[in-house]
C-alpha cells in the first residue's frame, strides 16, 4: 500500500470536491440514457457513503428527493397536459378537455402515450442526476469551506457571509426565546400579526449585537490595513467595466441574428475574462495572511481528474452524436449502453479511493475495527 | 460606495441579467443564441455566466471598502433572511423572508439593499447547503427585490405601508415569473403541449408559451408568496420600519471617519 493511494486522513480540498460534482453533473447534462444516469447517481451516491465526513450535514438524501419530486411532476404534467413527443403506442386515454380556439396547442387529457411518458422520465432522471451530483458535492465538501478561498476582492462579501452564517443559528434561538416570552404574557396565537411582533424585537436585538461585532471588528484592525494601491484598484475597476460591456455585447451580438459573427462569442469570451482578471488583479497584492490552508496534493489531483474524465468523455460522445446517449424516442428501444461512456462514468467512483478519509469518519473506522477485533479475540 | 463606475456596472449586469432571463423571448430566429438553444447549451452558458457576473459586481460594490458596521449589520440581516427561509422550507411559497427584504431594502436604500438581497439568498444556500446553478439567479433576483424597495418614491406613514404591501405583492409574483425562466428553456420537449419553449420560434409564440406554462405550474406557488408577503409587510410593516431605522441611525453610516493629520495635531 503506497502512501499516496492511502494517505493520512484529512478533508480533501473543497475545490477538488467542487470540480469533482461539477464534472459529474456536467456528463449528466449531456445524456438522455438512463442506465447512464442511475450509473451516475449510483456512483455519487457510493462515493458520499465512502467519504462523507461524520457529523456533516447529508444534503444528498434531500436533493434525492427533491429529484424523484421532479420526475413525478414531469409524468403527471406530461400524462395531464401532453407534451412535446407524439407517440404511436398509446397507452391510455383521458377524457378530453374541449378548450376554445384561441389556447392553441394547449391540451388537457387526451391519449398518453407510451413514448411521451418515457421521455419525460428520461428528461426527469436527467434532472433528478444533476441535483444528486449537486446534493453529493454538498454533503461530501460544505459550501462554507469554499468561503476560504473567495479572492481578496471578494473579502468583504465574505466577510459578511460568515457572519450571517454565524448568527444565523443564535437568531433562530432568539425568536424561540421571544415566542416564549410572549406565550407566558398569555399571547399565544399563530397569526401573521404574530410574527411580525416577534421579529422586531429579535431583529433589533440582532443588530444591537451587530454594533458590538462592528466594534470589536474594528477593534481588531479590521478594515484598516492599507491593502490595494489607488492604481490596482482603478485598474481592477476598468477591468470590471469592459469585462461586462464586453459581455453586455457580446450577448446582444449572440441575440441578433443580424449582427457579425466577431460581435457574439469572441467579445463575450473577451469580456467574460476580463471581469475573471478583474476579481483576481485585486486580490494579487493581498498581504493578508491564511489559517491552515488546505494543501492541494495529489489527492486533489485525482478527485479532479475523476470529475472531469466523464466530463470530458460525455461532451465529446455528445458532439461526435454516439449510440447511447440520446435514446431513440419514437419508436420506444432498450437503449443501448457503451462500455466506453460506463468506463468514463466508472472513473468517477475512483474518487472513493483516491480521496483521504475525513478525520472524523477514519476515527470512527478505527474504533469499531479495534472493538471487533477485541469481540473476536475475547471470543 | 455608489460612484458612477458602480452604477454602471449595476446597469450593465441588469443587462446581462435581462438577456440571462428572458433570451427565451429576445433571440432572434436566426441567431446564435437559438442554434444553441436546441440543445441545452444556452441554459448552461447563462448560468455560469450569472456566477460571474454576480461576482463581479459585488466585488466592484465593495471595491471602494466596506467598513465593519456595513459589514456586520448587511451580515445579521443576511442571516435574519437567511433563517426565515430556512424556517419555511417546504412550504409550498410561504416565504417569509422576501418581507423582510422588502422593508430593509426600504430602509437601507438602493445600493446596499442590492447586497443585501444577494446575499440573504447566499446566506441561505450555505445554510441549507443548497448551493447549485440556481443560487447566482436567485442572488441578483432578490438583489433586485431589494433595489426596487429602496428606490420606490419617499413617503412616510400609511401611503409607505401601502405603497410597500402592493410592492411586496407584486414581488413575490414577479420574483417567481423571473425565477422559472432560468430552467424553462431547460424543460424542452418534456414540458406540457403547448407550454414549452421553442428554439427560434420567435417571441410571441414563446410567451405565449410561458404564459400558460407560469400558469399551469407556478402560479399555485407564486400567490401565496406574494399574498404572504403583502399581509405581512401591511401588518408589520410600520414598527420594523421605525425598529430598522432606529437601530441603523445608531450605525451612523454617513458619518464618514477622518483621521487627522498628526503633524498639525502637534503643533
Amino acid at each position: 500500500m503506497s502512501p499516496a493511494l492511502h494517505p493520512l486522513p484529512r478533508l480533501l480540498h473543497p475545490a477538488a470536491w467542487w470540480l469533482w460534482g461539477v464534472g459529474l453533473a456536467v456528463a449528466a447534462s449531456r445524456t438522455l440514457n438512463p442506465f447512464l444516469l442511475l450509473l451516475i447517481v449510483a456512483v455519487a451516491t457510493w462515493v458520499v457513503l465512502e467519504r462523507r465526513e461524520l457529523g456533516s450535514s447529508n444534503a444528498l438524501v434531500a436533493f434525492l428527493v427533491i429529484g424523484l419530486v421532479a420526475i413525478g411532476l414531469r409524468i403527471v404534467m406530461v400524462t395531464l397536459l401532453g407534451g412535446g413527443v407524439t407517440g404511436r403506442v398509446v397507452l391510455v386515454r383521458l377524457p378530453e378537455v374541449p378548450l376554445p380556439d384561441w389556447t392553441s396547442g394547449v391540451r388537457i387529457g387526451g391519449p398518453v402515450t407510451l413514448e411521451g411518458t418515457l421521455f419525460a422520465v428520461y428528461q426527469g432522471l436527467q434532472l433528478a442526476t444533476i441535483l444528486a451530483c449537486l446534493g453529493a458535492v454538498n454533503a461530501l465538501a460544505s459550501p462554507r469551506r469554499l468561503l476560504r478561498y473567495v479572492p481578496a476582492t471578494l473579502y468583504e462579501i465574505g466577510t459578511a457571509v460568515v457572519v450571517a452564517l454565524t448568527f444565523a443559528p443564535q437568531l433562530v434561538e432568539d425568536a424561540q426565546r421571544v415566542r416564549t416570552a410572549r406565550r407566558l404574557r398569555g399571547h399565544s396565537s399563530r397569526s401573521l400579526a404574530e410574527l411580525g411582533r416577534i421579529a422586531v424585537p429579535v431583529l433589533v436585538g440582532a443588530l444591537e449585537r451587530s454594533l458590538d461585532l462592528a466594534a470589536s471588528m474594528e477593534s481588531r484592525g479590521y478594515g484598516r490595513a492599507v491593502r490595494r494601491t489607488a492604481r490596482s484598484t482603478r485598474l481592477a475597476g476598468v477591468l470590471t467595466l469592459v469585462g461586462v460591456g464586453g459581455v453586455v455585447v457580446g450577448l446582444y451580438g449572440l441575440l441578433d441574428g443580424t449582427s457579425p459573427l466577431l460581435l457574439g462569442m469572441p467579445t463575450l469570451a473577451l469580456g467574460v475574462a476580463c471581469a475573471a482578471a478583474a476579481l483576481l488583479v485585486g486580490a494579487r497584492r493581498d498581504p493578508r495572511t491564511h489559517y491552515r490552508r488546505d494543501p492541494w496534493g495529489l489527492s486533489e489531483w485525482l478527485v479532479a481528474a475523476a470529475g472531469v474524465v466523464p466530463a470530458v468523455v460525455m461532451i465529446v460522445a455528445g458532439t461526435r452524436h454516439w449510440d447511447g446517449i440520446v435514446p431513440q424516442q419514437v419508436p420506444v428501444e432498450l437503449p443501448a449502453v457503451p462500455l466506453v461512456l460506463v468506463a468514463a462514468i466508472l472513473v468517477g467512483a475512483t474518487a472513493a479511493w483516491t480521496a483521504p478519509v475525513p478525520p472524523l469518519l477514519a476515527r470512527s473506522r478505527v474504533a469499531r475495527t479495534t472493538s471487533a477485533q477485541r469481540e473476536l479475540v475475547a471470543s | 460606495m455608489s460612484s458612477w463606475r458602480t452604477r454602471v456596472v449595476m446597469v450593465l449586469v441588469l443587462l446581462v441579467g435581462v438577456a440571462a432571463f428572458g433570451w427565451p423571448f429576445l433571440a432572434s430566429p436566426d441567431s446564435e443564441l437559438s442554434q444553441m438553444g436546441h440543445s441545452t447549451d444556452a441554459s448552461f452558458l447563462f448560468v455560469a455566466l450569472m456566477g460571474l457576473m454576480a461576482l463581479a459586481l459585488l466585488a466592484e460594490m465593495t471595491s471602494g471598502g466596506v467598513d465593519a458596521k456595513t459589514v456586520a449589520v448587511l451580515g445579521v440581516l443576511a442571516a435574519a433572511g437567511g433563517s426565515l427561509r430556512v424556517l419555511s422550507a417546504g412550504t409550498a411559497g410561504l416565504e417569509p423572508m422576501f418581507f423582510l427584504l422588502v422593508v430593509a431594502g426600504r430602509v437601507l436604500g438602493a445600493s446596499l439593499g442590492f447586497l443585501l438581497g444577494a446575499l440573504a439568498l447566499l446566506a441561505s444556500a450555505f445554510l441549507t447547503a443548497g448551493v447549485g446553478p440556481w443560487t447566482p439567479f436567485q442572488m441578483i433576483a432578490a438583489g433586485w427585490v431589494c433595489l426596487g424597495a429602496g428606490l420606490l418614491p419617499a413617503a412616510t406613514g400609511r401611503r409607505e405601508r401601502w405603497m410597500l404591501t402592493a410592492y411586496g405583492l407584486v414581488c413575490g409574483l414577479a420574483y417567481g415569473v423571473v425565477m422559472n425562466l432560468w430552467f424553462w428553456p431547460f424543460l424542452g420537449d418534456s414540458a406540457p403541449a403547448g407550454a414549452g419553449f421553442v428554439p427560434g420560434g420567435g417571441a410571441a409564440v414563446n410567451l405565449g408559451h410561458y404564459a400558460v406554462f407560469y400558469v399551469t405550474t407556478s402560479l399555485a406557488w407564486d400567490l401565496p408568496r406574494g399574498l404572504l408577503t403583502a399581509a405581512l409587510t401591511l401588518l408589520a410593516s410600520g414598527s420594523l420600519l421605525r425598529a430598522l431605522r432606529r437601530s441603523l441611525r445608531q450605525a451612523r453610516f454617513d458619518a464618514p471617519v477622518v483621521f487627522a493629520d498628526p503633524a498639525q495635531r502637534s503643533l
